[in-house]
C-alpha cells in the first residue's frame, strides 16, 4: 500500500446465509462504496466504477474520478438528471458550475464522501451521498456486484439513514430535524410533480403591514409576484414519493428504528427514536402514526449524537453525543437507569458511536458474546461495556488501536467485529495529517472472554487493497475539508453566541 | 437588542428607567401609586430567529423546572416536596400557556377569568419580556396595596369584574379575582423547548396569538404552526384540551386550517386519507366560539388585536380541539 488512503467511513455487514450465499462486507471510503467477500476479502465491486465515457443509463451514475486520482471538486448545490435537462432547455441560471453538466452524465464532483450506509434485505444498500444530499439505493447482486437502482435528492445533508423494521422504508433524518419516510424500491404508478408555475401571491397586504418601509417592500413583493408569473420557478428535491413523518426545530444528529417485542400487555410495537442538538430524545410511534409523540428522554445537556438499544435488550436505550458521560434508559420511561461517566479526558469528550454486538454460542465458546461498544470522537480508544441486569453498563476493556475509530462491523458467521480506523489522520488527532497511510481494518474477536486481536486473511486482503487514494500534498483547505466530513461531531457543541 | 445604531443615550435612558422602576415598585407603601411600565421603553423589533441557541435558559426537564419565584401565591406550604433541581413545589400544575405572549395583553386579560389557573407567557424577544415580568410585578403589587387597604379601611374597596381595563399608565385601582397571581412570563423558544417545560398532556390550553407571519415562503419553516410543531402541541396538550390561534392574516389563517385539519386534496385514490397529526385534531364550531370567554379576551384584549381594530384590520379565528390519541396500528 502506497501513499495516502480515505479512510472505510462506513462499514457494513451483510449476511446471506439463510440465502445460501456468501456473506459480504460493504464499507463507503472516499467517494466510493466497495463490496468485500467477507471470507477472502477479495473485492467484488466498487461503486461507481471508473469509466473514462459515460455511455450508461441516465440512473447509473456512473463516471468517477478513477482510483487515485483524489478528492474531487467540493460542490454544493447540484440538480438532478431530470432537472440538468430542465436547464438545458431553458437555458436559464447560468451557474458557472453548470459549464460541464450534461443530462447523459453525472458530474464526477459530485460528492467527496459517502457519511450513512444501510443495508435492506440482504439485498439492497442504501448510501447518502454528502454533497449532493442523495440517498441512492444500490442493488448487492449474488456475485456482489453493486448497481445503482435510485437516486434521490432530500432538500438538506441528512444526518440519519435508517429502515423500518419490515425493511421496506427508509426513514432518514436531516440538518433541518426533519424526517422522512420513503419506500426502499420507489413505486411505478408515483406521478412526478411537474413545477407547477404557481403564481406567488404575497400574504401581506395594506392592511396588514404599517410602516412606510413595510408598505414599499409589499410594493416590491407585488412587483416580483407579476414577474414570477413569466418565470416559473422550479425545485427538484423531494420530487418523488414520500412523507414527511417528524420535525424537530434543531439539527438531527440521531435517528434509530425499534421494535419492541410483545410483552403481556401489549403487541409488538414499533418506535422511532430521535435526537437533536437541543439535549432531546423524543420517542415517537413507528410508522405510520410517527405524528404520535410518546415520550421524550430527559438527562442530557449537550447534543445527543448516538442513540443505541440492544438488540437483545430492546427496553434499554444508551445515549451519547456532547457530554461526558453515557446515560442508559429504559427509554419509554424516561427513566435514567444509569449515568456512565466516560474516561477523564483534558479535552471536551464527543462519543461518535455506540454498537450493540452479540453472537449466539459459537462451536467451542460455551458463553454467548454481548458487549456495547463506545468510541469517542477523535480517539483510538474503543471502549467495551457489557449490559449488568438489563439496567447497567460496567466498562469490561478498553481497547487501543491503531488509528482512531471510524466504525465497526459484527461479522456473525466469524464471531468477530471488525473496526475501521482513521487512516489519514494522526492517531488522537482529528486535523494532524499523517505521510503515510496505515492499514484501514483491525479485526477483535472474544478469547477467554476477552476482546483481542486477531489475524484474518480478510482483513490482510483487504488491507493490503486499500481504499481509494488521497493525493500527496493536498492543501490545506481541502485537508479540511475531509477532515470536517469524518469529524463534524465535536462543532455540533454550542458556544456562548450572542444574543438577539 | 443593541445595535450600532442606537445612540448611547437611549440605551442609558432605557436602563435609567427600568433601574427607577423597579426601586419603585419594590418601595413600601407611602401612599404613591405604583407605576406601570411604558412600553416606548421596552420596544423591540417584532421577529425573532427561532433556529439560532441565542443564550436561552431551559430546564433539562419539566420535573426540574423551578416555578416557586413565578408564582410565590402557589408555593406548596410543605417545604419538603422539592422537585428534581430542588426547588419548592407549586399546590397546582401550569396549565395555560401563552406561546409568543408580546406585552402580555391577553395573560392580563384572562388573569381573573382563570384565577386558581396557571398561565405562563412565553416570549423569546428579551425586552418585551422584561416588559411584561415588570407590568405583572406592578399588578401584583398594586393589589397587594389595595388589600392592605381594604383589611385597614372600613369603607367598602371597589372590585373589578371580568377583564381589567389594559390601561397602560394607570394599571388597575380595583381588586381583581386571583390578583395576578396566576401569571407569570418566561423568556423561551417554544419551537425548540416546549417539552422541556411542560409533560406529556399537562396543559388544557394553548393560545397562539398574531404569530409572526414570515410572509417569505422561504421562511414558513420559522411559523409556530406546522404539522411538525402541531405534534408537539399534541403531546403537552391533554385530550379534550384547545389550541387558539388567532391572525389578522388571512393567508396565515388558511396555513393554520390546512396544518390543522385534513385536507379534500389529501384523500388517494382508495378513498383513505394518510395519516397525520391531523388526525389529533378537531375545528370547534361558531357556537362553541361564541361561549367562550377566553375567545372575546383573544380577539379584544390583545395589544396586537388593539391594534388590528385601530387599523381596520381583520382577525381570523380557529380553535381547535386535541382528540385522544388514535389507537395503535400493528
Amino acid at each position: 500500500m502506497v501513499g495516502l488512503q480515505h479512510p472505510f467511513q462506513r462499514l457494513r455487514y451483510v449476511n446471506r446465509q439463510s440465502a445460501g450465499l456468501s456473506d459480504i462486507l460493504v464499507a463507503t471510503a472516499g467517494r466510493n462504496l466497495f463490496s468485500l467477500d467477507v471470507s477472502s476479502g477479495q473485492r467484488l465491486d466498487v461503486w461507481p466504477q471508473p469509466i473514462v465515457e459515460a455511455p450508461t443509463g441516465e440512473t447509473s451514475g456512473a463516471t468517477p474520478a478513477s482510483e487515485g486520482q483524489g478528492p474531487p471538486e467540493k460542490r454544493r448545490k447540484l440538480s438532478s438528471p431530470a432537472a440538468d435537462e430542465k436547464d438545458a432547455e431553458q437555458e436559464k441560471k447560468p451557474a458557472p458550475e453548470a459549464k460541464s453538466m450534461d443530462s447523459k452524465k453525472q458530474d464526477t464532483n459530485a460528492w467527496t464522501n459517502i457519511p450513512l450506509l444501510a443495508v435492506a434485505q440482504s439485498k439492497y444498500v442504501i448510501i447518502m451521498t454528502a454533497e449532493d444530499k442523495c440517498v441512492r439505493v444500490l442493488s448487492l447482486a449474488d456475485n456482489g456486484k453493486l448497481q445503482e437502482l435510485s437516486s434521490r435528492i432530500m432538500p438538506k445533508k441528512l444526518s440519519g439513514l435508517t429502515l423500518t423494521p419490515d425493511e421496506s422504508t427508509i426513514l432518514v433524518g436531516d440538518k433541518f430535524g426533519d424526517v422522512y419516510a420513503f419506500p426502499l424500491i420507489p413505486s411505478e404508478n408515483y406521478v412526478r410533480s411537474q413545477p407547477q408555475a404557481k403564481a406567488y401571491e404575497p400574504s401581506a397586504t395594506n392592511l396588514t403591514v404599517h410602516t412606510k418601509r413595510n408598505l414599499e417592500s409589499l410594493e416590491q413583493q407585488m412587483k416580483q409576484a407579476a414577474l414570477a408569473k413569466a418565470n416559473p420557478e422550479e425545485r427538484v428535491a423531494l420530487n418523488f414519493e414520500h412523507q414527511l413523518i417528524i420535525g424537530h426545530v434543531s439539527l438531527m444528529t440521531g435517528l434509530i428504528s425499534v421494535s419492541r417485542p410483545a410483552d403481556s400487555t401489549v403487541g409488538p410495537r414499533n418506535y422511532i427514536l430521535t435526537a437533536d442538538r437541543d439535549e432531546h430524545i423524543r420517542v415517537s410511534r413507528g410508522v405510520p402514526q410517527a405524528h404520535v409523540i410518546e415520550q421524550f428522554c430527559f438527562g442530557h445537556t449537550s447534543f445527543v449524537g448516538s442513540l443505541c438499544v440492544p438488540s437483545w435488550e430492546p427496553k434499554v436505550l444508551i445515549s451519547g453525543g456532547g457530554d461526558n458521560y453515557l446515560l442508559v434508559w429504559n427509554w419509554l420511561e424516561n427513566q435514567i437507569l444509569q449515568k456512565v461517566q466516560l474516561p477523564e479526558s483534558e479535552t471536551d469528550i464527543t462519543v461518535s458511536g455506540i454498537w450493540d454486538i452479540s453472537f449466539s454460542p459459537a462451536a467451542g465458546d460455551a458463553a454467548s458474546v454481548q458487549t456495547i461498544f463506545v468510541a469517542l470522537e477523535g480517539s483510538t480508544q474503543l471502549l467495551c461495556y457489557s449490559l449488568e441486569n438489563g439496567n447497567s453498563l460496567a466498562l469490561k476493556q478498553t481497547l487501543e488501536l491503531c488509528g482512531n475509530v471510524l466504525d465497526l462491523t459484527a461479522i456473525d458467521s466469524k464471531g468477530s467485529i471488525v473496526v475501521s480506523v482513521d487512516t489519514l489522520r494522526q492517531p488522537n488527532s482529528t486535523t494532524a495529517w499523517k505521510s503515510m497511510s496505515q492499514p484501514p481494518l483491525e479485526t477483535f474477536r472474544v478469547s477467554a472472554g476477552k476482546w483481542a486481536p486477531i489475524e484474518d486473511s480478510m482483513v490482510l486482503q483487504i488491507n493490503g487493497e486499500g481504499t481509494s487514494g488521497v493525493p500527496e500534498g493536498l492543501e490545506q483547505k481541502k485537508q479540511t475539508e475531509l477532515n470536517d466530513a469524518v469529524y463534524g461531531l465535536a462543532k455540533l457543541r454550542k458556544r456562548d453566541g450572542s444574543d438577539d | 437588542m443593541t445595535t450600532p445604531q442606537n445612540p448611547p443615550a437611549k440605551r442609558l435612558k432605557r436602563e435609567e428607567y427600568r433601574r427607577e422602576l423597579q426601586a419603585q415598585q419594590e418601595s413600601t407603601d407611602d401612599g404613591s401609586v405604583i407605576k406601570m411600565p411604558q412600553k416606548k421603553f421596552f420596544r423591540q423589533r417584532a421577529h425573532a430567529n427561532p433556529f439560532s441557541d441565542h443564550r436561552l435558559e431551559y430546564p433539562i426537564s419539566p420535573a426540574h423546572m423551578d416555578w416557586s419565584s413565578h408564582y410565590p401565591a402557589f408555593v406548596d406550604p410543605d417545604p419538603t416536596k422539592t422537585n428534581l433541581s430542588g426547588a419548592r413545589k407549586l399546590t397546582k400544575d401550569v396549565e395555560v400557556v401563552d406561546i409568543g405572549c408580546g406585552f402580555g395583553g391577553l395573560m392580563v386579560g384572562l388573569a381573573p377569568l382563570l384565577p386558581d389557573t396557571l398561565m405562563v407567557g412565553m416570549e423569546i424577544r428579551t425586552s418585551v419580556l422584561e416588559y411584561l415580568s415588570s407590568r405583572i410585578h406592578a399588578l401584583r403589587s398594586q393589589q397587594q396595596r389595595l388589600k392592605n387597604r381594604a383589611e385597614t379601611s372600613t369603607e367598602p374597596q371597589p372590585e373589578g369584574e371580568g377583564a381589567p381595563v389594559n390601561d397602560d399608565d394607570v394599571g388597575t385601582t380595583k381588586i381583581y379575582p386571583g390578583n395576578f397571581e396566576n401569571i407569570t412570563a418566561i423568556r423561551s423558544n417554544t419551537m425548540k423547548f416546549l417539552p422541556n417545560f411542560f409533560a406529556h398532556h399537562q396543559l388544557s390550553k394553548i393560545f397562539i396569538c398574531f404569530p409572526d407571519p414570515h410572509f417569505k415562503a422561504r421562511k414558513h419553516k420559522a411559523r409556530i404552526v406546522s404539522e411538525s410543531l402541531n405534534t408537539e402541541y399534541a403531546y403537552v396538550l391533554r385530550p379534550g384540551g384547545l389550541l387558539y390561534t388567532i391572525t389578522d392574516v388571512e393567508e396565515y389563517h388558511h396555513w393554520v386550517l390546512r396544518h390543522f385539519l385534513h385536507q379534500p386534496e389529501e384523500q388517494r385514490e382508495d378513498g383513505t386519507i394518510p395519516d397525520s397529526s391531523k388526525d389529533l385534531f378537531e375545528r370547534l364550531s361558531d357556537e362553541e366560539l361564541e361561549a367562550d370567554p377566553c375567545v372575546r379576551v383573544m380577539k379584544y384584549e390583545t395589544e396586537e388585536s388593539k391594534k388590528v381594530t385601530r387599523n381596520n384590520g381583520k382577525k381570523f379565528v380557529a380553535v381547535f380541539r386535541r382528540k385522544a390519541d388514535p389507537e395503535w396500528s400493528t
